[in-house]
């Protein structure tokens, strides 16, 4: 067990040092980030008068949604269209082969790469274009959390969605250990959460009557209750209820991961060579 | 008691076909033809501990089939399959830390790290001790002389020196036994002169047993006492390499190659 952590910890410092070459990807994905959540934060500021002049009033108000959008734009390293590359590329051209020649549990081994290539994807990415938000101004930049409290509690919550996207990810990947299958499940399956967190519209912007299943669900925990926390839609006294979904859903998908994965690896073919 | 045994192992793949005929393409994306193909037919031998074995057969005989179910990488469909006294697939994660491949078309480095990240990584996989790791890693870099190189990215050497570089990151951990899975192929003549002299003198030293498959003979004809020919997924021939050369040499037959190619018309494979 201390042996796998110490070959997994090596395992992370080895990607996050590789992801970290790619500055330049980097850079130009800040830019990107900032363009877009700026003009998704102007588009909301026109949904917002006309909605009050009409007299709706959503879940949100329109500073909590924009400051919403930000974190958001932070953890979205966290969805991707596909599994990582690198997995992917080995799954397809049998390079899985040398992978199983290690003496490691390849679930766990698989996970701490997926992890590594997210955190430097966060830090590169998602925290500077943060930071960077704070200085836009006109109302549609990032804005401090809504008190101390709602802060701390938003860490750990960031930690726990790490931990769930990633099992997540990981169990479509053990899916996708099919070296003769395509990648259109595998497309579905990632778009699901992408919906389903929060990443396309903040989930209280939903209709009422779906609030409580929108909770619920695994994929809330990936970015909507982070971003509750830090907006202060939901009280730090409320945060052990996030934080348990995130944890549950987590733990479910690792052991469906994990279970899945080793069914797998019995029938695995490596093509070619 | 042998090191390695197998017995009767056999291995079936399943192939996709696309339906003749004009519509074939529209009807391939129907209803597929599935196809069984016999990978491997029964096979069996035994090597000892520090053989070093050759292990040839034309392209698609189930040499690369057979060093991935010993490595545990495949799970064979019926047989047996003893290493070191345990069955590879059922108990992979410690029958891989005993054992050390080499395929020579796929690389273990990392592609964008220096060699020397990717094998000290390695040292805490294999849960190698420093001072012993200090001391393997510099007895192989000396032996393939690379210290050179060891702050390059991989993606950056050649394909010779990335070559003893794979070696080395098979060796670290000083397996019991190595599978070689073509490590000559595309080598300049000066690497795989010195690869061999290498490997020649490894097995020597630390007695590891060597499994090699390959297509170049003169590898054969350098490293390997005993040579096993496979074809169409059954072991044709296991013994010495001049016993097949004596079978199958003639006057206008005195290349290796030559013979080996005759050896395999006369099998009809």
């Amino acid at each position: 067990m201390r042996k796998t952590v110490r070959a997994c910890l090596s395992l992370f410092r080895i990607s996050l040092a590789e992801n970290f070459q790619y500055r330049t990807s980097a850079l130009s994905g800040v830019v990107t980030n900032l363009v877009w959540c700026f003009i998704e934060a102007a588009a909301f500021g026109v949904f917002f008068k006309y909605a009050v002049n009409a007299g709706f009033s959503g879940g949100l108000t329109l500073a909590q949604t924009i400051s919403y959008l930000w974190v958001r734009e932070m953890l979205l390293m966290l969805l991707s269209y596909g599994i990582n590359d690198e997995l992917l590329t080995k799954i397809t051209n049998g390079n899985v082969a040398l992978e199983m020649c290690r003496p490691l549990d390849l679930y766990w081994h698989w996970f701490s790469r997926i992890t590594a290539g997210k955190v430097a994807g966060f830090l590169m990415r998602g925290v500077i274009c943060f930071l960077i938000a704070f200085l836009i101004p006109g109302g549609y930049g990032a804005r401090l959390p809504a008190s101390f409290s709602s802060f701390l509690v938003f860490l750990p919550s960031v930690f726990c969605a790490f931990l769930l996207g990633n099992a997540y990810e990981m169990l479509v990947t053990a899916i996708r250990t099919n070296t003769t299958w395509g990648d259109g499940p595998m497309h579905m399956m990632m778009l699901l959460p992408k919906v389903l967190s929060g990443s396309v519209l903040p989930l209280q912007l939903l209709p009422d009557f779906l609030q409580l299943v929108l909770l619920l669900q695994p994929f809330a925990g990936i970015i909507d209750i982070p971003a509750r926390l830090y907006i202060g839609s939901m009280a730090p006294s409320e945060a052990w209820f996030g934080m348990s979904m995130q944890l549950f859903w987590s733990l479910t998908f690792i052991i469906l991961g994990k279970w899945v994965m080793s069914r797998r690896l019995k029938s695995i073919v490596a093509q070619g060579g | 008691m042998a090191q390695i045994l197998l017995d009767s192992i056999d291995k079936r793949f399943k192939v996709y076909e696309r339906p003749d005929g004009k519509w074939g393409l529209i009807k391939g994306a129907f209803m597929r033809k599935v196809r069984s193909v016999q990978a491997l037919d029964g096979i069996g031998f035994q090597i000892g501990e520090g053989e070093l074995v050759g292990y040839i057969g034309p392209n698609g005989a189930g040499k690369s089939t057979t060093v991935k179910i010993m490595s545990g990488i495949l799970t064979p469909d019926c047989g047996i399959c003893e290493i070191g006294g345990r069955v590879p697939w059922k108990d992979r994660v410690k029958h891989v830390s005993e054992i050390g491949v080499v395929f020579g078309q796929r690389s273990q480095l990392w592609w964008d790290v220096p060699v020397s990240d990717s094998f000290s990584l390695l040292k805490d996989i294999y849960d190698i001790p420093e001072t012993q790791y200090q001391e393997r890693l510099r007895e192989l870099t000396n032996a393939l002389n690379i210290a050179e190189f060891l702050k390059i990215p991989a993606r950056q050497l050649s394909l010779g020196q990335r070559m003893r570089c794979e070696i080395i990151a098979a060796l670290l951990h000083r397996p019991k036994i190595l599978f070689l899975d073509e490590p000559t192929i595309g080598l300049d003549a000066v690497s795989k002169l010195a690869l061999r002299a290498f490997l020649k003198e490894e097995n020597k030293r630390s007695g590891v047993t060597v499994l090699l498959t390959t297509h170049d003979m003169d590898d054969i004809e350098a490293l390997c006492s005993r040579v096993m020919v496979i074809g169409r997924g059954r072991l044709l021939y296991d013994g010495a390499l001049c016993g097949l050369k004596e079978r199958y040499a003639a006057k206008d037959r005195q290349n290796i190659d030559e013979i080996i190619a005759a050896m395999y018309e006369d099998m009809a494979l």
